[in-house]
């Protein structure tokens, strides 16, 4: 008589705990996870997917994502998104080196990769804060060209509509506000910048090759950091340079320190932080970031 | 009286022992093999029709629909030619459906060596049981029956070699890191040893690390890049064997990788539209490429299994009347030579009616004994017959 | 315990007959039955037991008439009245000594094996000089145990009438008295008839009446 009691006891219980599994998370109510690998496509996703989606940057604060490399644990992260953003044009040296679900990524500037900047002849840093690194191949810094940023966005969005289809209404009303303000940062820039494209200019690091196109800059590019006096050699070189190319502003990642700047005061060119912002700012955003870079050289005359 | 007869019959059988192994074994096989070969044969079939089934479209070189099937589905040491990463490409942008390439050309240690990307796993839905799936070049994950066949666990180390004789040159060995094994799954994906796409082309020559790069030629390798100049290297160049921390970011690859060569494409539309229209796209015979539905390619190869069971059939039947005659045979011979005791026991008092109730009584004991040993051959068909057909008819 | 009145048989398609005028054997009486070969002595044994019935005359063993019976009536006749030790009669092999004591309660409906029926075995069996055998196989023991073994299953079911055909035919001096005294005390215990056929002259003067069977053939 007990070991029925138990059986029916052990019965009632597994039809019972089979009624009361959790219910499978709904899809169309659980955040869209994304995994970006830069600062821009950070700030896109976010304006675009607002609460409903959940962004991850996995590249450490105060890291160049150019230069980062994910390890497996990164990886492993990326792996259990719902999309992976990718800016393209080569940004992610580390794509080829680990496994990623396909059919998750998004290359948000494959849509023009025609118009890609190829460097030829790259020279490679024996210093820097990656240590060494080089800028050769495609340029890669497509979302200062803010048409292009803008286009990448576009992309980014659509990529969100087929993952989540039933916010598609929310995403394309986000897209045209942040559109919005992508124009008119566009707009401000072809002002501010499209008034000097006579002007030599100067830019630390060879990042800045689609703002240069788009705003018709004459820029040409050095490697030097920010942080670290140039050895005598390239002040030479500099000189040189400015020889042949008398520029007064140098586009700089970040204000250079006070001795840089003021050797190169000394030379007649003034230093302006021009952030690419790549990864999180520590304060504002993608736009703020954009807009002081633009008063900065709007101010330097 | 029932208890008696089966008494002396017990006795009786037992006391004869080979005599009644031997009628156990023949009734056992006679009851087992039909029975046996069905379920062999219905295991084969649900097998190759679930998988069929979970694949709609399949993307290979023109030449046999089987052999594509059967390389892509299965794993099978035939491999079918291969075509290029291009074709997959072709199908992703056509928008009507999503691709999984996939490259099983080569064996590990007796395992399939299958390079796909990580939407395989998705779709296949494979999840670990232990470990992650691969995260970096040179890492693998491993099926159910591979893990323990290898003895591996994650963490352990797996080398290619190069197997393949007649592509010695071409083959890269590597030392493989173990990062998981996989859940069972009932299917081949068992049997397999995962690694990223990209890691088959190492393992294949198409792409390598280097030790140390001569400084005039320094320039960072780009990946999948047209390489307009080769890297000047060192002539104490070392090509590795494991990727690691400290290398992996020397690894590159050379060419577009739209050449680099790939099994088969699953092809996975979005909508019976896009099927129709994807499947329009190959029908022109000037193509090296076809696609093809693996339910249809499984349903054809399914039917000439079952001639050939029909056969089985008509076979098994002959041989068991032979063998239920010959039995018969065996019998009544026995009976004649146990009249000495047929003629005590009449003298004894026992009846026909007993003398026929003893023999009953043996023959439903051999009839029983046959049924456990053939039921319980059956159990193990139907615990190992997956395995089996996997093995021997799917490989 | 048995009257033969005029008793014919043949074998269908043989030259053979049996004629026996008249024969008595009375009640707990040992007969002896000699002859030469072929002259129906087995024969007249199993016209005894009923297992074969007479062309002509009459059968009475233990006041019943056995030619009016039929052939199940017969058996059951056979199986409580008539025990056999027939030289022919060997043990099953495949039983122990036990069993193929207790075999004849086994393979009779009529008969029924119970606690008293497997002490009496064991009793019978210990008296025999087997009781230590009892759990051997009939290829373990000697020519003679074996035949004490038969003769235990002959009284298990205790007979009112012993029919022996050459039970002491292929045993040595020693056993051959053996066997006839196990046969001679049983049958004394409890005034069982025994009738023997048996070529061993030496054995004749133990028995209380020889009948010589030359002449009762045809």
């Amino acid at each position: 008589m007990p070991s029925v009691i138990v059986r029916l006891a052990l019965s009632v219980f597994l039809l019972t705990a089979r009624g009361v599994q959790p219910a499978r998370a709904d899809l169309g109510t659980a955040p869209l996870r994304i995994v970006v690998s830069n600062y821009p496509l950070a700030y896109f996703a976010e304006r675009i997917g607002g609460s409903r989606v959940q962004v991850t940057l996995p590249v450490p604060a105060g890291a160049d994502p150019a230069f980062w490399k994910p390890d497996a644990k990164a990886v492993g992260l990326m792996q259990k998104a719902d999309l992976i953003a990718l800016n393209g044009a080569g940004f992610e040296k580390w794509l080829v080196h680990v496994s990623l679900p396909k059919l998750k990524q998004v290359d948000t500037a494959e849509g023009f990769h025609d118009r890609y900047i190829h460097i030829d002849n790259a020279v490679t840093h024996s210093h820097g804060p990656g240590g060494t690194h080089s800028h050769g191949g495609t340029a890669f810094t497509t979302w200062l060209d803010f048409e292009q940023a803008a286009r990448q966005a576009e992309t980014l969005a659509q990529a969100m509509m087929r993952k989540r289809p039933e916010f598609t209404a929310s995403f394309s009303e986000n897209l045209a506000a942040l559109n919005a303000d992508l124009k008119a940062l566009d707009s401000d820039a072809r002002r501010i910048l499209g008034g000097r494209t006579d002007e030599p200019l100067l830019a630390s690091h060879p990042v800045y090759q689609y703002l240069a196109r788009r705003y018709g800059l004459k820029l040409e590019s050095i490697h030097w950091e920010p942080d670290e006096m140039p050895a005598a050699a390239e002040w030479e070189a500099l000189a040189k340079l400015l020889a042949g190319h008398p520029a007064k502003t140098m586009l700089w990642e970040a204000e250079p320190s006070a001795a840089i700047a003021a050797r190169l005061k000394t030379l007649g060119v003034a230093a302006v932080a021009f952030e690419p912002a790549a990864n999180r700012p520590e304060s504002g955003d993608f736009l703020g970031v954009m807009k002081q870079n633009l008063e900065r050289f709007g101010r330097i005359r | 009286m029932l208890n008696h007869d089966f008494y002396l019959a017990w006795r009786y059988l037992s006391f004869h022992k080979t005599r009644s192994a031997i009628l156990i074994a023949c009734l056992s096989l006679m009851a087992f093999l039909p029975l046996g070969l069905h379920a062999l044969l219905d295991d084969g079939e649900r097998q190759m029709s679930g998988r069929a089934a979970a694949t709609p479209l399949l993307v290979g070189a023109k030449g046999s629909s089987v052999d594509l099937t059967l390389t892509a589905l299965y794993f099978s040491e035939a491999a079918a030619p291969a075509i290029t990463l291009a074709e997959a490409d072709l199908v992703g942008a056509s928008g009507w459906a999503d691709p999984l390439p996939l490259y099983s050309r080569f064996r590990i240690k007796g395992q399939p060596l299958v390079g796909v990307t990580l939407d395989y796993f998705d779709y296949r839905r494979l999840a670990p049981a232990r470990g992650e799936l691969p995260a970096l070049l040179g890492d693998c994950v491993l099926g159910h029956e591979a893990a323990a066949a290898l003895g591996l666990e994650p963490g352990d180390s797996l080398a290619t070699t190069p197997e393949n004789l007649f592509d010695l040159a071409g083959v890269y060995p590597l030392k493989l890191h173990v990062t998981g094994v996989l859940a069972q799954s009932g299917s081949p994906d068992d049997q397999a040893v995962f690694v990223d796409l990209k890691t088959t082309w190492v393992i294949e020559g198409l792409g390598h690390g280097h030790d140390q790069q001569t400084p005039a030629a320094r320039h960072q390798s780009l990946p999948f890049a047209q390489a307009a100049a080769q890297l000047q290297v060192d002539a104490r160049l070392v090509t590795y064997t494991e990727i690691t921390a400290a290398n992996i970011d020397s690894f590159h690859f050379h060419g577009d990788p739209a050449g680099y060569p790939i099994s088969a494409v699953i092809a996975l539309p979005h909508d019976r539209r896009g099927a129709t229209l994807l499947k329009g796209r190959y029908l022109a015979d000037d193509g090296t490429t076809q696609i093809i539905e693996p339910a249809i390619v499984t349903h054809g190869l399914l039917h000439n299994i079952f001639r050939i069971g029909a056969l089985f059939d008509g076979i098994l039947v002959l041989v068991g009347a032979t063998t239920l005659l010959a039995l018969g045979l065996v019998f009544s011979l026995s009976l004649r030579l146990r009249r000495r005791e047929l003629e005590t026991i009449f003298l004894l008092g026992c009846s026909r009616a007993t003398v026929f109730k003893l023999v009953v009584a043996e023959l439903a004991l051999l009839g029983l004994a046959s049924a456990i040993l053939s039921g319980a051959l059956l159990l193990a068909v139907d615990h190992y017959g997956e395995s089996w057909i996997r093995q021997f008819l799917l490989s | 315990m048995i009257t033969i009145d005029r008793l014919r048989f043949r074998y269908p398609g043989t030259p053979f007959s049996l004629d026996i005028p008249e024969l008595h054997v009375a009640t707990g009486e040992r007969l002896a039955i000699v002859g030469p070969s072929g002259t129906g002595k087995t024969t007249l044994l199993k016209l005894i037991a009923g297992i074969l019935a007479p062309a002509a005359g009459t059968i009475h063993v233990d006041g019943t008439r056995l030619e009016t019976l039929g052939d199940a009536d017969r058996r059951n006749f056979r199986i409580a009245r008539i025990g056999f030790v027939f030289q022919e009669l060997e043990l099953l092999e495949y039983l122990t000594v036990l069993d193929n004591i207790l075999h004849t309660y086994r393979i009779n409906p009529v008969l029924r094996l119970d606690r008293r029926v497997r002490e009496r075995a064991r009793r019978l069996a210990q008296e025999v000089g087997l009781g230590d055998q009892i759990g051997r196989m009939p290829r373990e023991l000697s020519q003679g145990e074996r035949q004490r073994a038969a003769v235990c299953r002959a009284l298990l079911t205790e007979p009112a009438l012993i029919l022996a055909d050459e039970a002491t035919g292929n045993l040595d001096p020693a056993n051959k008295l053996r066997i006839l005294e196990l046969l001679f005390r049983a049958t004394a215990r409890r005034q069982t008839s025994l009738v023997a056929v048996t070529h061993d002259h030496e054995l004749l003067p133990r028995f209380d009446r020889v009948v010589d069977f030359r002449g009762y053939h045809g």
